[in-house]
């Protein structure tokens, strides 16, 4: 972390940050029972992910 | 004989648990996770307060676009809200993000993400906190 520069991250890192981020609030705010967030975090993150990945693969073309 | 179609009273007990219910979710959206606090739900107060309280500063570092009220578009006015969803964390990212912010490059959008995304959390997490005061399941 640079003081003048702020935090620099990559799209890759921003994106696992903020869908573990978020996953974890969503886990813990809608289930009650540890193994229950702990499966619903889990299938978050890899929703987040997978989702995030397949719109920027389906952007891809567009790219240019 | 009673008239059977008069609607009943509503206890006060009800109008005070409804009042304490308005309290807790002011409060979860003032500081985040002190709703549930309030409610001693401690694993849903600490997760609130530290996953707000990392998008918030991870979105100032990345120096992320914090809205204002001197907003020029109907897009800035919504970012400003949400922003304000963060409660007192809105000072704290001011605080945070010293040298303004800087969406010339992904970081920065991404921080603009960030802050958006943890007012709208908490202001989730304080309708949660408010349902379950008012002995809604959650």
């Amino acid at each position: 972390m640079n003081a003048e520069m702020g935090i620099k991250l990559g799209h890759l890192q921003s994106m696992l940050l903020f869908a573990l981020l978020i996953s974890i609030a969503f886990g813990f705010l809608s289930r009650r029972r540890q193994i229950d967030r702990v499966k619903y975090i889990v299938w978050s993150l890899f929703l987040f992910l997978l989702i995030g990945v397949g719109i920027g693969w389906a952007m891809y073309p567009f790219s240019y | 004989m009673a008239d059977e179609t008069a609607v009943p009273e509503a206890p006060p007990q009800d109008s005070r648990s409804e009042a304490m219910a308005y309290v807790i979710g002011v409060a979860g959206w003032i500081v985040p996770g002190l709703g549930h606090a309030l409610l001693k739900m401690w694993g849903r107060a600490a997760m609130c307060f530290l996953t707000v309280g990392m998008l918030v500063i991870l979105g100032a570092e990345m120096r992320g676009n914090l809205f204002d009220s001197a907003a020029r578009d109907a897009f800035d006015s919504l970012g400003y809200l949400a922003d304000l969803g963060t409660g007192t964390f809105y000072l704290l990212a001011k605080s945070v993000e010293t040298n303004g912010a800087d969406v010339s490059h992904a970081g920065g959008d991404y921080g603009t993400r960030f802050l958006a995304t943890a007012g709208v959390l908490n202001l989730l997490a304080a309708l949660h906190a408010y349902e379950a005061a008012r002995g809604r399941k959650a």
